[in-house]
């Protein structure tokens, strides 16, 4: 039967061209996303290696405390890395310390403006980057550039730049070009190493002091990390390089899976709409068919042997598909990485990983989804009586059994029962499902009451409309098999653009009604000096700049941070508040700490203890409690100046808010971006920037989503195009017969379209009714369940560019049916085979 | 195979078989309560006009069909007790058939079509026999030609091939010259002659043409679902004298 199956394949091709492709596509699309996430975890992990490879012992920020979001202002001060450095068994250190810089060019514009700054590390072995040509960087002026930027920027060694820094601007000259592994900057903006003599002064206003420490040692790992806890400064923890090099491993690796994950669950969705064109070519082709198949039966093959042989054929044409898929999508990992890159992404790592693993992954799975949906056209033709092979040809069979209608109904009432007044995510996630399936098995009801009212429409094109719409209502099985495939895809986009929408308006509007700074400036390094703040000052609409001293500390062992400054202008121009006391009552001796929630804050009257990155310890009274604000988290806990002295120093304010004027904000925030850039080390964010990179994120994943769906569109088109072709080879004597009594080729063409539209119609109406209702019920149960007043946001335009995308979806797909529908002679057609 | 058949001689019969299509008013008798025994190791020819039920009583003992009352047997064996698969493999292993036409698969080329119900049961072939029936059905030069690639007569001849390679208990024939022109059918009908008294064959074939019929050792008439005459040995002639009774 095996022979049999392959000879059926091969002496007829034609008939599985759009089988094939349709598992090609999908796996092709799911072996690239294997094949890319593959490369970018390898390329992540190798990275790991090349920079982390020599370390013995980290010094790192212990980040694992709740306050997380402060840790990254922490700092290790020199005398305590000299220690360090002195220590058993240590035999050499890199200190980590990166800033960011930019260049002016002679006519002052800037360029390389998301470049990084880094401190050289004089160890080589500890060193990550490699110079490829001329020196490394050594004396003041010195720098060096990686490959990347000297090649965007037209950069040689040798070149004189005006690097700006903290520091302001300085003159520098390149010489040196730097590499990192196969990729080119350690960093992703670009990396400019500096040299000793000026990086402390360029990239931290003169202090020497560090983020993160780097230990090569003689001896066990173990010891290391023993001889270095004890001088470990606060808020910071000690790790081997083994376990260090793990745990960077460990998170580089999972930003890669969790993207693989999301890729490939669209590649299985691709796939599964394949499966409903390879369902539908197979039930097809058993129909065409079912003569060779009387006859096998006829002549002593069991049903049991006709089942295999049909799904021999479906594992010839899975392999063969997923062999191909594999091939092509290891063609598309490229066109992906140059798509990417087109638009400005930088996949690191090169070329396509082909693993075995992710090449054999695929090929399986396309051929076990073509082999199960071969599965029920195989019983059928297994079922098939003897004597239908010496029938003229087999009647359709009525889809519309009492068991169809019953269990469909069901489905759909059990669907819209559970979704309208499910009680918790399971009961409308097992209402989504039933309303699915239910939609899905009642296709070929759909189908046909589809057709009737659509019969009006279509008699205006006279009788090839009337000819077309009864054709599809002919056999609506596979009319409704074939909407079902567009529909899928056509349903997911309307339920992901309704929700979406709907969710982004709903938060980004909640965040609009958090009262903020309408700027914030930060300087990460350098400060926020008097001059730049008169400047700021003197830009047209804005009212008031508040700049403040801000610091890294631990609060109680947990990283966090302390601010001080003019607290009333503050209140003024930003959100934060007190919740509870009066920043009035904050002396010497106290501070005003944010609200976390009730466990995690202490109390008023409690005391906290308080230190420095130098390890200065100070115990202070908690006197009253900051509103957790957007603003709060910005400026940290308050303190007044003679604390904030005592702890951190004399230092000038690096944080400042900036109240504008409501109304002109564009051209305000021009301005103030205008003086912002030429100062690298200070960002600008606007004070509700969480508002907009929320609705940004929304915004793209959207889009981003949608654009995957699309993938499966195009596999239900393949659908349209095969369903159609094989249609009408199955019917050529029957088109041979109109065209014979004087039907031109124009209107049988004609008549082939309109049945094309009509299915893509279907297919894309209910999809999008099904998608709106469902994206509905959702949101009002969100509102319902969480007592949220989410209302529902229609994406008018998108849904009414997918309602005629659907349809042009049609017309293309029946280009070629059409064409064929008039190709063979009349004589042949009718003639009896 | 002589074990299969009854001591009296039988290879198949039906007894009181009734096939009725559609139901109340709609119904259709395509058998009205046919009583017949086909003999063993003869040529026995089934005759009457369209819609007379020649076919369906055919296809009833040959368990391709199944009967509304009554019963079929193959041998000893009674067909409406057996599952799908039972009859299936009684078909295979035990009978033979040539259809008019649509009779080969068309992706196997005539030799794996001649030994497809073999493959089927996963029996080797036996090469001296299959020599046999395939020089004496002229096909030894185009075994390896597919169905395409052979005229009408050539088609036949492979599924008459197909039909005796097993040495089934009964070959069964719907009008195997129907869709060929009469030299080739009278070509074909003396084979299957020979074929019944060189090697014992016994074949059971439907048809309306009188000369076909007057190869046969003996004919049954049929009409309305019932069988209306039998004669012994036939001639072209004395066929189209009872039949033109008939119409008359």
């Amino acid at each position: 039967m095996l022979r049999l199956a392959w000879l059926g394949v091969r002496h007829n091709p034609a008939r599985y061209v759009a089988t094939i492709v349709a598992i090609m596509v999908g796996v092709a699309f799911f072996a690239a996303t294997g094949f890319l996430s593959d490369r970018v975890v390898d390329a992540l992990e190798g990275n790991v290696d090349r920079e982390y490879g020599t370390v013995d012992a980290a010094l790192i920020v212990d980040d694992s405390g709740a306050a997380g979001d402060f840790a990254g202002n922490l700092r290790i001060d020199g005398a305590v890395a000299d220690r360090i450095a002195s220590a058993d068994g240590v035999e050499a250190t890199a200190g980590v310390l990166t800033g960011k810089v930019a260049f002016r060019a002679a006519d002052g514009s800037t360029f390389a403006t998301d470049a990084t700054g880094r401190l050289w590390v004089e160890d080589d072995e500890l060193n990550p980057v490699d110079v490829i040509e001329g020196n490394a960087p050594a004396t003041a002026g010195e720098i060096a550039v990686d490959k990347g930027l000297a090649k965007d920027h037209d950069l040689t060694v040798g070149d004189q730049v005006t690097i700006l820094t903290l520091a302001g601007p300085a003159d520098a000259t390149v010489v040196g070009i730097t590499k990192f592994g196969s990729t080119d900057a350690l960093d992703s903006g670009g990396t400019v190493s500096i040299p000793r003599a000026t990086a402390f002064d360029w990239l931290s206003s003169g202090q020497v002091e560090y983020q993160a420490l780097y230990v090569r040692g003689s001896g066990d790992q173990a010891a290391l990390v023993a001889a270095i806890e004890p001088i470990a400064p606060k808020g910071y923890r000690v790790q081997s390089g083994d376990d260090f090099r793990a745990d960077q491993r460990k998170a580089v690796g999972s930003t890669g899976q969790l993207l693989k994950r999301v890729l490939q669950a669209f590649a299985l969705l691709a796939m599964l709409v394949g499966a409903f064109v390879i369902y539908n070519t197979f039930s097809v082709i058993v129909t065409q068919r079912v003569r060779e198949l009387g006859l096998l039966s006829a002549i002593g093959a069991t049903p049991k042997q006709i089942k295999r042989a049909l799904r021999y054929e479906g594992l010839v044409i899975g392999l063969l598909g997923s062999a191909l898929g594999v091939l092509v999508g290891f063609g598309l990992t490229f066109a992906f990485a140059v798509g990417l890159t087109a638009i400005g992404i930088d996949l690191p790592g090169s070329g396509a990983k082909l693993g075995l693993g992710s090449a054999l992954q695929p090929i399986l799975l396309g051929t076990v989804i073509t082999v199960l949906s071969v599965m029920i056209p195989a019983r059928r033709a297994a079922r098939t009586e003897p004597i239908e092979a010496l029938r003229a040809s087999a009647a359709e069979q009525s889809p519309l059994t009492r068991g169809r209608v019953i269990g469909s109904a069901a489905l759909l009432g059990l669907g819209v029962v559970a979704l309208v007044a499910g009680r918790d995510a399971k009961q409308l996630g097992i209402g989504a499902l039933a309303l699915f399936v239910g939609v899905i098995v009642a296709g070929p009801i759909i189908a046909i009451g589809g057709a009737r009212l659509l019969r009006p429409v279509l008699s205006l094109f006279g009788l090839e409309g009337r000819l077309a719409i009864d054709n599809t209502a002919r056999s609506p099985k596979r009319t409704a098999i074939t909407a079902n495939a567009l529909l899928i895809g056509v349903f997911l986009v309307t339920l992901v653009s309704v929700a979406g929408t709907t969710m982004k308006d709903f938060v980004v509007e909640k965040i609009r009604e958090i009262e903020t700074a309408d700027y914030v400036i930060q300087s990460t390094g350098g400060t926020i000096d008097p001059a730049l703040v008169t400047k700021l000052e003197e830009v047209d609409g804005v009212t008031e700049v508040v700049a403040f001293r801000r610091e890294a500390v631990t609060l109680d062992g947990q990283a966090s941070q302390i601010f001080t400054g003019d607290i009333a202008a503050l209140e003024r121009v930003s959100g934060i508040d007190v919740s509870e006391g009066s920043f009035d009552d904050v002396g010497p001796g106290a501070i005003a700490v944010v609200g976390v929630g009730e466990a995690a804050t202490p109390a008023i009257g409690t005391t906290v203890a308080v230190a420095n990155a130098a390890g200065t310890r100070d115990e202070l009274e908690v006197a009253a409690h900051i509103k957790f604000s957007i603003d709060s988290t910005v400026a940290g806990n308050f303190v007044g100046e003679e604390a904030f002295d005592r702890l951190v120093g004399d230092t000038a304010p690096t944080v400042a808010f900036i109240d504008a004027e409501s109304g002109a904000q564009s051209t305000t925030k021009d301005a103030i971006e205008a003086l912002v850039d030429q100062r690298p080390d200070v960002d600008l964010t606007e004070g509700n920037f969480l508002g907009q990179l929320i609705g940004g994120a929304f915004d793209f994943l959207i889009n981003a989503v949608n654009g995957l769906l699309v993938m499966s569109i195009v596999i239900a088109l393949i659908g349209i195009v095969n369903t159609l072709s094989l249609s009408i080879f199955e019917r050529r004597r029957e088109l041979g017969l109109l065209r014979a009594v004087g039907m031109t080729d124009r209107r049988v063409q004609r008549m082939v379209r309109l049945e094309s539209v009509v299915i893509a119609t279907l297919g894309t109406v209910v999809g999008v009714g099904l998608g709106l209702f469902m994206g509905w019920a959702l949101v009002s149960s969100i509102s319902r369940l969480s007592g949220a007043d989410v209302s529902l946001s229609l994406p008018a335009t998108r849904l009414v560019i997918v309602l005629a995308a659907g349809i042009l979806l049609g017309v293309l797909a029946s280009l070629i049916p059409a064409r064929r529908s008039t190709k063979l002679d009349v004589l042949d057609a009718i003639q009896v085979t | 195979m002589s074990e299969t058949t009854t001591t009296n001689g039988t290879a198949a019969r039906a007894v009181e078989a009734v096939k009725t299509y559609g139901k109340g008013e709609a119904a259709v008798h395509a058998l009205a309560g046919v009583t017949v025994d086909f003999p063993a190791h003869r040529f026995t020819a089934i005759m009457g006009p369209s819609g007379s039920g020649k076919t369906t009583l055919m296809q009833c003992i040959a368990g391709l069909d199944r009967l509304t009352s009554g019963s079929a047997y193959i041998g000893e064996t009674e067909l409406s007790k057996l599952s799908r698969t039972d009859l299936t493999l009684l078909r295979r292993d035990r009978l033979g058939f040539i259809f008019q036409q649509y009779n080969l698969i068309p992706t196997l080329s005539a030799r794996e079509n001649m030994l497809l119900p073999l493959t089927l049961a996963g029996k080797p072939a036996d090469e001296e026999w299959f020599e046999t029936i395939v020089s004496t059905v002229g096909m030894g030069d185009r075994l390896k030609n597919l169905p395409s690639q052979l005229s009408g007569g050539q088609q036949q001849r492979v599924a008459v091939a197909r039909a005796l390679i097993p040495r089934p208990d009964i070959v069964f024939a719907d009008e195997p010259t129907g869709a060929l022109d009469s030299s080739t059918g009278t070509e074909m009908l003396t084979f299957m002659r020979k074929a019944v008294d060189e090697t014992g064959q016994t074949i059971v074939m439907v048809t309306h043409d009188p000369h076909a019929a007057s190869f046969a050792n003996s004919v049954l008439f049929l009409a309305d679902g019932q069988i209306t005459d039998e004669m012994e040995a036939p001639t072209t002639d004395r066929v189209l004298d009872r039949m033109k009774q008939f119409e008359g």
